[in-house]
């Protein structure tokens, strides 16, 4: 990414966070360009496909999802949630390229890669992090959640920062709710 | 050669199997978990060991550290999403001799096997 874009995520983060809503808690932009780089990162190296960021949202609650999501936590002066959500069809078609085969159903296989999928953005992300960091953050063992129209609750994390991606193989979502000991 | 990859995630261990098999390494032998790798290595004699970080049972750098202590001096490479400079020093504390940040692709997969088990690369490849 581009300082100019950088500047730009980091300009509408402060606005956003300036907001009069008191719910929302101040998000850094460090904390979030670092998930945008790594996705970059990974769909570059892994997939060979281009992939870019559309508009950021600031969201007090998740809507019920249909999409196959994967979830880290993190953990040490940072603590929160990094979930991406794929919609069966982009799902479907980033693990079919990986494997180099076309898929047609959603078993283990595409599960698995998915949580590979987390694991690898959020440890990309951590290592950004960590640079600035006194205390390392930690991530927990991704895990791959799929139903109909299940909501995730996280009642003591308020708010979440919401990353619209498309790509080549289709669209994503990647979520991420930060509360940090240093703000 | 025989090697042995070890990755909760199947996926990670299909990449590097294909990696290994692309430099003519077919015969690999697989573990899901540290515990499940450390005990393939009292039973079996490995040329190359790849082992993720982030695992169920016993995490990788235990594994690592585990098979270390049991004289074991097979190469070992940790394959892993962590990336930052404190986990890599850990890694080569516990006596690892290379380390790969996911994600990768087939390539630089062959590039660093190749190295670290100094032969040469496949002349086409990928």
């Amino acid at each position: 990414m581009s300082s100019n874009n950088l500047q730009l995520v980091k300009r509408k983060l402060e606005n956003m966070t300036s907001s009069p809503n008191k719910m929302a808690p101040v998000v850094r932009a460090e904390y979030i360009n670092p998930f945008i780089e790594s996705v970059n990162n990974l769909f570059h190296t892994m997939l060979d496909c281009h992939v870019h960021r559309e508009k950021l949202a600031l969201n007090l609650t998740v809507q019920p999802s249909r999409d196959i999501v994967g979830l880290v936590g993190l953990s040490g002066n940072i603590q929160g949630i990094v979930s991406i959500a794929f919609p069966v069809k982009t799902a479907m078609k980033l693990v079919g390229t990986l494997y180099h085969e076309e898929l047609v159903v959603v078993d283990e296989k595409v599960t698995d890669a998915i949580a590979e999928v987390v694991n690898i953005v959020a440890g990309g992300a951590q290592a950004i992090i960590n640079q600035n960091m006194n205390k390392p953050i930690e991530l927990s063992i991704p895990t791959v959640i799929r139903g109909n129209r299940f909501t995730i609750n996280y009642p003591k994390l308020t708010s979440w920062i919401e990353i619209p991606f498309y790509s080549d193989l289709g669209e994503f979502m990647i979520r991420v709710t930060i509360n940090s000991k240093e703000i | 050669m025989k090697a042995l990859v070890v990755d909760d995630s199947l996926l990670a261990r299909s990449l590097l199997v294909g990696a290994l098999k692309e430099i003519g390494i077919s015969d690999v032998d697989q573990a899901s978990d540290g515990l499940s790798a450390v005990k393939l290595t009292l039973q079996e004699s490995y040329s190359i060991i790849m082992i993720d970080w982030n695992m169920p049972n016993m995490l990788g750098i235990d594994a690592l550290r585990s098979i270390r202590k049991k004289d074991i001096e097979t190469p070992i490479m940790m394959v892993t999403g962590l990336a930052d400079a404190l986990h890599i020093q850990e890694a080569i504390q516990a006596g690892v001799n290379d380390y790969m940040i996911k994600p990768f692709n087939k390539k630089q997969a062959i590039e660093k096997i190749t190295s670290l088990l100094q032969i040469e690369a496949p002349k086409a490849c990928c």
